[in-house]
């Protein structure tokens, strides 16, 4: 770490936040770093520049793919029947074999398939997206960041250059938007750097309650170690219901905060203060 | 030693239980939870009663609860009566099992050849507090819930945010505030 030594100043807030963020995916992705100069003397917003240029490309490429928004991508040609899943590409196959992973190990809670039979691994491949910028990002020696795509957070480090302390995320109040309903650390040298959150008012489409019930949630956040499980588990449970996020806290290492219908919550040990 | 088979029956499958416990935290392909240590619960008897030391320790598959006498009991030195019956009596630890709470070693106590009494004796985290098992959702009422500072929040997780909705967001305003 020979990027402290010639800075006595103790790893306080000393480095001031810099994010860039840009569009994909139908919403906006923003990167958060702390702004210090990187390993081979280059200016701190060169270096945030080429970050979020790394992590814009991983999301255009996989949004060219796999976008039901584009006429020309390989999951609208899924989509009419033009191309066979035997066909299509080995990244493609790849993806629709994690969905049926999650399917089984959800119970059918979450499923990459809509209502009328169409493959649809949006819901997958935003987490995907963050995962491998994640992946991306580490491998370029940046270990510092926060990355927030359409609510779905992964973060990395901490965001003191160097410190161990977490990043300080909050949950939106799925009753005011404007409002942060509940806080929960990630990174640092805690165990869980993901969070995300799913609702069943928003952006329904990806979200397919079973037998039309009555939704039990309208917002479900999840935070674990890794983005697909909480993004996944986050959506299996709005579908799901209360069974969905018995199994789901018993079955892997995460944090949940549900809210009711009524604005009432419901969470994890880990989100009592 | 029916009483015996029971008994370590009776301890493996309360270790299989803890383990199986834990190995479905993992459901992917992890589940080789050490099965090592789970077929060894039974291990070291404080027995008291009781003279041959029987070690019917077959290395045990990690057998159901009903294969008695084999399962578990990885040799162990379990001091139970050869007679077995009713002279079965005393306290039996099981082997410490590492869970992702921490570690739990359970402890059983048996008079008259029937389990009296199933007790935790180590349950405790890394910081070796005492820990609450369950992980499951409880109802929480808002001012229970951990709360965050909004000025020192980072970043902000919502359901799905379009792109349309992110212009009125929190953390729209936090991006501005740091671009």
């Amino acid at each position: 770490m020979p990027r402290t030594s010639e800075n006595p100043a103790p790893p306080t807030e000393s480095a001031p936040l810099r994010a860039a963020t840009f569009h994909c995916m139908g919403t906006v992705v923003s990167l958060t770093m702390p702004a210090v100069p990187g390993p081979g003397g280059h200016p701190a917003e060169d270096e945030l520049a080429a970050a979020a240029a790394v992590v814009e490309c991983v999301f255009l490429e996989l949004d060219r793919t796999f976008s039901l928004y584009r006429e020309d991508s390989e999951a609208s040609s899924l989509a009419r029947g033009e191309l066979s899943l035997r066909d299509a590409s080995p990244g493609m196959r790849e993806r629709y074999s994690d969905a049926l992973e999650w399917r089984l190990r959800t119970h059918g809670a979450f499923t990459p398939e809509r209502p009328d039979g169409v493959l649809d691994l949006s819901g997958l491949i935003k987490a995907y997206a963050i995962q491998e910028s994640g992946t991306s990002l580490l491998a370029l020696g940046r270990t510092d960041w926060c990355l927030n795509a359409g609510g779905d957070v992964l973060v990395s480090g901490s965001p003191v250059p160097g410190g161990t302390g977490p990043w300080d995320a909050g949950i939106m109040d799925p009753l005011d938007r404007g409002a942060v309903q509940a806080g929960y650390p990630l990174g640092g040298r805690l165990r869980h750097s993901a969070l995300a959150t799913s609702g069943s008012a928003e952006r329904g489409d990806h979200i397919w309650r079973q037998r039309g019930e009555a939704p039990a949630f309208v917002q479900v956040s999840v935070a674990a170690a890794d983005i697909t499980t909480a993004d996944v588990l986050a959506t299996a449970i709005v579908a799901g219901g209360i069974p969905m996020l018995d199994r789901a806290t018993d079955g892997w290492d995460i944090a949940v905060l549900a809210v009711r219908p009524d604005g009432a919550l419901l969470g994890t040990p880990d989100f009592r203060r | 030693m029916k009483a015996r088979g029971a008994l370590s029956a009776a301890v493996a499958s309360a270790g299989i239980l803890l383990a199986g416990w834990q190995a479905g935290t993992q459901v992917a392909g992890v589940s080789t939870t050490n099965n090592g240590s789970t077929t060894a619960a039974g291990t070291s008897g404080a027995g008291t009663s009781g003279g041959g030391a029987s070690a019917s320790g077959s290395a045990g598959s990690s057998g159901s609860s009903d294969s008695s006498g084999s399962s578990g009991s990885a040799g162990s030195s379990g001091t139970s009566g050869s007679s077995g019956g009713a002279s079965t009596a005393g306290t039996f630890k099981g082997s410490v099992v590492q869970t992702r709470f921490g570690a739990v070693q359970v402890q059983i106590t048996v008079s008259a050849g029937k389990i009296s009494e199933v007790t935790a004796l180590q349950l405790t985290d890394d910081d070796r507090k005492s820990i609450q098992i369950s992980n499951r959702a409880a109802p929480l009422l808002r001012t229970e819930v951990l709360s965050a500072q909004s000025a020192a929040v980072k970043t902000v997780s919502g359901a799905t945010v379009t792109s349309n909705a992110y212009l009125s967001s929190l953390q729209a305003a936090i991006d501005a505030a740091n671009l």
